[in-house]
């Protein structure tokens, strides 16, 4: 401890040099930590709906086929299914924005049942199930929208060839992480404009949403389904929510891949970029680290200090860095990003911590040569260097 | 040389030898060399350029291995010592003045002196004390929290000789310490070390060009091609051309 100060003041030695390498390891352990950020929130988002004891039942050729809406009407009726609802992506464009938000045709009746995390006042809920065209919308979106309670939205069809006009007859509300920026409305609607303009994927929707009377059953429950709408025309198969969610990060495997090794190159740069910086700086004081061990500082005091500086550096970079990006993604409104998905992005605590003891770690592989050398100069070559 | 001092002497150096290698050739700088410093005493080492003296002062100091022969220091035989031992023992024993001060510049003059306590198991305040007491000899105790860049040269040596003297050594090791000083700063450098020797029986042995430093020692030894010159010396006879416009220099108009 009694060393500390004259690392720090040797970390400000050179400030110029010292700003440059800070700068450096900050930005780029910034990307590092949006990086990996975003695969363990996906993570997270998958390991959190775990709580809410729910399967996902999709056709078995996956998300882009659709199944009959008389599958939900047999998935309620299995032992251990305690609510079920059919739910249909829409994906309208809303007015003239160019990224669609979250809109779900749904059963008004049964949705808050399976995701009773989310809270409604009943009067709306019970004004939306008796308003063929109305919708509930998550608070947030509402608010980012500026929609109140009677507005009329239009959503224009992009993957469904038809156009809704919706009512906003409520608005729910859920924990500081729940998903508060979608918009739900009545499947029942959706099917009617289909079937006027006969559609063939009339009375057709993409997933049920099964909520289980209790995490034990998961497993039967999901064998079950499995089980009963095997043999039907469209082949469905249920997976946990976390598997569901799990599959979308899956889609983008090349994606990890790529980010990881991103990462890596940018840590390897990192090493050379803050080492040499290190090795210059020593270079710089040859003779004082001579000095010093010539009054006294053994090998491993000498390999410490250098070690402690080069550390030093890169921490405060990391810190930058790692806990600036939590910092900025924690102030960010991402419902305001358009891009699907990254509405309820975050970086999560564990990346920032990661991301610090990756910096600490690039500090130690920058330093390791510098000080290395330094713990091994000859005092007396060193006091006659003339630098 | 002087053997009849043997039992008492701080330094006994016997047969010692250094050899240095320059594309696998030998090169012999120190002749087998036999020398006795007592405690208390003031040496001083002369000689021209590559005649050994810096080479002699870094075995004394354990900063360099000998070739062959023998440097005991208080009793301590500092060939056999291990590389880590050899350091500590530097530590406890040893004030080093350099040339060219060596502070580190990002240190003030406390931190500078405090350097060496930082090794020892004293408290901050015992460190305080030690530090401002050292700093209080060289009477630089206002100057404390002065970096070395806001200091004069004199100064800077003066500090260096602070943080030489802090943890009290056995031995005061001075390499050429008014060579990079104007006259009247070397003046009172050389006042302080004669100073450390008559008032705190400071043994030290210093290496130098200047007649004016060599003048303070009680013994003056001359280095020529590795091996000491026989009897007494004398300083003008040492003085080539060079030296004396220095020690005219020195001693002003």
């Amino acid at each position: 401890m009694k060393f500390l100060p004259y690392v720090f003041k040797n970390v400000l030695r050179n400030k110029v040099r010292s700003t440059f390498t800070v700068l450096s390891i900050a930005v780029s352990l910034f990307l590092v930590t949006l990086l990996y950020g975003y695969l363990e929130f996906q993570d997270e988002l998958a390991a959190a709906s775990v709580q809410y004891n729910r399967l996902v039942v999709t056709h078995r050729q996956g998300i882009t086929s659709l199944i009959p809406v008389s599958h939900v009407d047999k998935v309620r009726a299995i032992e251990g299914v305690k609510a079920a609802a059919g739910m249909s992506w829409f994906g309208g464009k809303y007015k003239e924005e160019r990224m669609t938000f979250a809109q779900f045709a749904t059963d008004p009746n049964a949705i808050f049942n399976v995701y009773d995390e989310y809270l409604v006042p009943p009067d709306q809920l019970s004004k939306w199930q008796h308003d063929r065209t109305g919708c509930v919308v998550g608070k947030r979106l509402a608010r980012n929208k500026g929609w109140k309670i009677g507005d009329k939205i239009v959503l224009k069809g992009d993957v469904y060839a038809v156009d809704l006009e919706l009512t906003v007859d409520g608005i729910y509300d859920g924990a500081e992480t729940a998903d508060l920026d979608m918009l739900w409305f009545q499947w029942a609607y959706l099917d009617e404009a289909l079937k006027a303009k006969r559609s063939a994927i009339a009375g057709m929707i993409g997933i049920v949403s099964v909520k289980a009377s209790s995490a034990e059953v998961l497993p039967e429950l999901a064998r079950r389904i499995d089980v009963r709408l095997v043999g039907s025309d469209a082949p469905a198969r249920a997976m946990t929510e976390q598997a569901f969610q799990q599959m979308f990060t899956e889609m983008i495997g090349n994606v990890q891949a790529f980010i990881r090794n991103t990462a890596l190159a940018v840590v390897f740069s990192l090493v050379c970029v803050a080492g040499n910086a290190m090795a210059m700086s020593l270079r710089e004081r040859t003779r004082e680290v001579a000095v010093l061990k010539a009054i006294g500082f053994q090998r491993p005091m000498i390999l410490g200090l250098v070690l402690g500086e080069a550390i030093a550096i890169a921490l405060i970079g990391g810190l930058l860095g790692s806990f600036g990006a939590k910092a900025l993604f924690a102030t960010i409104d991402m419902s305001q990003i358009p891009v699907p998905g990254l509405n309820m992005f975050y970086i999560p605590w564990i990346t920032a911590v990661h991301s610090l003891l990756l910096a600490g770690a690039i500090g130690l592989m920058s330093g390791i040569f510098p000080a290395w050398r330094a713990a091994h100069l000859s005092v007396v070559d060193g006091l006659r260097r003339v630098v | 040389m002087n053997r009849e001092r043997e039992s008492s002497a701080l330094v006994q150096i016997r047969d010692l030898t250094k050899d240095y290698y320059r594309d696998r050739i030998r090169v012999p700088v120190l002749a087998p060399t036999d020398l006795d410093i007592a405690d208390g005493e003031f040496v001083a080492i002369m000689g021209p350029s590559g005649s050994g003296k810096s080479t002699l002062l870094n075995l004394i100091a354990g900063l360099d291995r000998p070739t062959s022969g023998t440097v005991m220091v208080a009793g301590t035989d500092l060939c056999q010592l291990s590389e880590s031992a050899l350091t500590r023992w530097r530590s406890e024993h040893l004030g080093f003045v350099f040339q060219l001060y060596n502070l580190m510049p990002v240190l003030t003059a406390f931190e500078n002196v405090e350097l060496p306590l930082l090794l020892t198991g004293l408290s901050r305040r015992q460190r305080r004390e030690h530090v401002e007491t050292a700093l209080g000899i060289v009477g630089l105790a206002n100057r404390m929290d002065h970096y070395p860049r806001q200091l004069s040269g004199g100064q800077e040596q003066r500090v260096a000789i602070a943080r030489a003297l802090v943890n009290d050594p056995l031995l005061l090791i001075a390499d050429e310490p008014t060579g990079n000083l104007d006259a009247a700063a070397a003046v009172e450098i050389l006042d302080l070390l004669e100073q450390l020797n008559e008032d705190f029986t400071k043994t030290i042995v210093m290496v130098t060009h200047d007649p004016r430093a060599a003048r303070k020692a009680n013994r003056l030894l001359h280095l020529d091609k590795g091996t000491f010159a026989e009897g007494e010396v004398d300083l003008l006879e040492l003085d080539g051309p060079a030296s004396r416009d220095r020690s005219l220099e020195l001693e002003g108009p």
